[in-house]
């Protein structure tokens, strides 16, 4: 309006004609059904585009196209599990007296390919801590030059052996470790944050179609006055049409949400506890290791394994990470993972307790043996078994999660072909709607 | 024929490769970033520069080192309260180091702790029990050798310790065992020749050592470098993140034996006697331990632990010497 009024204060007399002609087509009867028409148009095309554009959006974030469906982030702890499965193994193996045995010469060398791959995949994945990548990619061969040093030097029998192998789990502990942990950290946030995307309620959409629905009314009404017609059929299937979409919407943002609040709930938030407890579990068996290797200067490992512990089961059986898993399990079966990884744990303690007396009291070699050893109960069976217990839950509660992404996903379903379809339709009813009244001026 | 047509696509392929190795080399010049630098892997505890232990204050200089232990006793010699109660426990428990080759280290083909420092222990438990084997190692950095001392953690310490003035305010040594001095250890193609060539540069020594206040001490004013063992210090010279490493000769020698490209320069610039450390409220233990010293320097024992584990003619053992 203020367009139209400011330059009719300087234009010359000669074009006010033209502007009071135009405004007495506006206030003429036909004039006034084609400005209500435009406008109808108008809200219709705009809720239309805001569902479609809407919908698409929200379908790839509840799919991960982001992320991945979550699968960065479970690279990520994979990435993680693999370099401190590497660490604990490397001082594990160097406990071994003489030649170190080939089973676990072997888990090493595996651990160092899957953290590579990996790598890789977080890489090309398109992860966003570009920083700890690069970090990881330079100074992963550097920890590899490290061991494979300080196993030569053991195979010669020189100590420096032992020196060069505390360098390289200093390495891993203090830059790697702390690199993969950031990566998983940002994309299990960002895994989250595109979930809350896609259940978050449309608005945009449901205000402009509950507005077109209310003009569109109110403009039946009019005509059903001035007109002898109660019913206009163009209008009253766009209305329809418009009822429809915002039901559409409605529903399927209620659907789109449980899913993902089901995915959350049943997957992601028990894998990242579990995720939790397997890294806690890994870093406490390569204390144990460490003591043993570092000997003299190990006290510090020693503590950090009481830490890691800790956090895994506390004493008020509630606290701790897997006392969490355990009231967050959803699954009978996850939640006998759970209970049999509790039992573990309990276990390991045990027999930390008396290895440690062992060292304590002298008896090196019966500490490696509980540390190392093959026996039933022997620190390294007791772990091996937790591992495998957590592994296998965090693998149940991912692919729930996984499924229940895909099926939020899946709940998009057509929303956005029939969204282009139905607005088309809205827009042809209105058009067609208020094509017959104005022709009737003519 | 032959040969000169594959003279001929030998040079051709060579040309390609090379043009492409040209090429592959132009386009990382343009495409990469600089690539971001990383702080190089160092030994878990190194300090740089070194926290030099308390020396200034209360400085005990005034003391005869080598007559400051108690004769062995002339009556029953395995009689008193800590070996009453040594002996009820069944074997000796002691304090040594497991990164220091030839004097304490852990030997990896067979597990076990071996060395000089350990083979004079299984002497005094020899005497003891009749039984070299009656006595149980625990390892302990330098850092750590008066405070396991002192909480009682361990009956005796041979951890290549040199006796001081300061160190007899907390602990009691037995008569000197072994006469050792601190020198200088480079690599091969070093231009130093002893400590007075190293101003300005980083030399590396163990926490808690005499050898790490010596270096601070020094005239040229090098700059010490601290790690918890010994081997870390030679991680640290290999990886040439420090110029030299000082310490007593005896150590040096064990850290020379892992690596052939690296010699000891320079004279001894100081006397490090070693003692055995022993708790002050145990003088019975310290006069049996010195039993056991007299023994060894008389009967051939310690010229023959010297040849085993050292490796070389043994001169003739430091004499023995006492307060009372």
């Amino acid at each position: 309006m203020a367009q139209l009024t400011a330059p009719a204060h300087v234009a010359p007399p000669v074009r006010r004609g033209e502007v009071n002609r135009v405004t007495a087509r506006i206030r003429s009867t036909p004039g006034r059904l084609v400005v209500v028409m435009l406008v109808l148009l108008l809200v219709g095309l705009l809720a239309g585009t805001a569902w479609v554009i809407g919908s698409a959006q929200r379908s790839s974030a509840a799919g991960g196209a982001r992320t991945g469906g979550g699968r960065l982030a479970v690279q990520a702890q994979e990435l993680y599990r693999a370099l401190s499965d590497a660490d604990a193994t490397a001082a594990i193996a160097f406990l071994s007296s003489g030649v170190e045995p080939a089973d676990l010469r072997n888990r090493y060398q595996s651990d160092i390919s899957a953290a590579t791959a990996a790598l890789a995949a977080v890489a090309n994945g398109g992860a966003s801590d570009k920083a700890a990548i690069q970090q990881i990619s330079a100074q992963l061969p550097v920890y590899t030059g490290l061991v494979e040093t300080a196993r030569s030097y053991n195979r010669q029998g020189y100590p420096v052996g032992s020196a060069y192998l505390r360098e390289a789990s200093g390495l891993m502990r203090g830059q790697l470790l702390p690199a993969a942990q950031r990566l998983y950290d940002r994309e299990t946030t960002g895994l989250q944050e595109e979930r809350d995307d896609a259940a978050s309620l449309p608005w945009l959409a449901l205000l402009l179609g509950i507005g077109l629905i209310a003009g569109l009314i109110r403009a039946q009404l009019r005509l059903s006055q001035q007109t002898n017609r109660t019913f206009n059929a163009g209008l009253l299937a766009a209305t329809l049409v418009a009822v429809v979409v915002v039901l559409w919407n409605g529903i399927g943002w209620a659907v789109v949400a449980a899913h993902l609040g089901a995915a959350n709930r049943d997957g992601s938030r028990q894998v990242e506890l579990l995720a939790k407890a397997r890294i806690a579990a890994l870093n406490a068996r390569g204390d144990e290791a460490l003591t043993l290797v570092a000997r003299g200067s190990g006290a510090s490992f020693e503590q950090d394994y009481a830490v890691q512990l800790g956090t895994l089961v506390s004493g008020d059986k509630r606290s701790g990470l897997l006392d969490r898993a355990r009231a967050a399990a959803t699954d009978g079966a996850v939640r006998a993972s759970v209970d049999a990884a509790i039992s573990d744990v309990n276990a390991w303690l045990a027999v930390h307790k008396k290895l440690r007396a062992a060292d304590d009291g002298g008896d090196f070699p019966g500490a490696v043996k509980l540390a190392i050893g093959a026996e039933t109960d022997s620190a390294a069976t007791i772990f091996n078994r937790l591992d495998g217990v957590l592994a296998e839950a965090i693998r149940a509660t991912s692919a729930v999660s996984d499924t229940r992404g895909a099926e939020a996903a899946g709940a998009f379903g057509g929303q956005t072909g029939g969204g282009v379809l139905l607005t088309i339709v809205l827009l042809a009813g209105i058009g067609v709607g208020y094509q017959q009244r104005i022709a009737e001026y003519r | 024929m032959t040969t000169t047509r594959m003279r001929v696509t030998r040079a051709l392929a060579g040309a390609v490769l090379l043009s492409l190795l040209a090429a592959c080399a132009a386009t990382t010049d343009k495409t990469t970033a600089p690539a971001p630098s990383f702080a190089p892997a160092q030994p878990v505890g190194v300090k740089n520069p070194a926290e030099i232990p308390s020396a200034a204050a209360g400085s005990q200089n005034n003391c005869d080192v080598r007559h400051s232990s108690l004769r062995p006793a002339s009556g029953n010699p395995a009689s008193g309260p800590t070996l009453s109660a040594i002996k009820s426990r069944g074997r000796l428990v002691v304090g040594v180091d497991q990164n220091t080759y030839l004097f304490g280290y852990r030997d990896p083909a067979s597990g076990q702790i071996v060395g000089f420092d350990v083979d004079i222990l299984r002497e005094v438990a020899f005497d003891l029990f009749g039984d070299r084997n009656a006595i149980q190692f625990t390892a302990i950095t330098s850092a750590q050798r008066i405070p396991a001392i002192l909480n009682k953690q361990v009956d005796l310490v041979a951890e290549t310790m040199t006796i001081t003035c300061d160190r007899l305010q907390q602990v009691d040594f037995s008569s000197v065992y072994f006469e050792a001095g601190q020198r200088v250890l480079v690599p091969k193609d070093s231009t130093a020749t002893g400590i007075a060539d190293l101003g300005g540069k980083t030399v590396c020594a163990a926490d808690g050592s005499t050898s790490i206040r010596n270096i601070a001490t020094a005239a040229s004013k090098p700059v010490p470098v601290s790690v918890p063992d010994w081997t870390d210090c030679l991680v640290l010279l290999q990886q040439g993140q420090v110029a030299a490493i000082s310490t007593d000769d005896t150590i040096l020698q064990g850290l020379a034996a892992q690596d052939p490209n690296v010699k000891l320069v320079g004279d001894k610039f100081t006397d490090e006697p070693y003692g055995i450390a022993v708790n002050k409220n145990a003088n019975d233990l310290l006069r049996f331990v010195n039993r056991t010293l007299e023994r060894i320097r008389s009967d051939g024992t310690w010229q023959a632990i010297y040849t085993k584990q050292l490796q070389a003619a043994a001169p003739s053992p430091p004499p023995a010497g006492y307060r009372d």
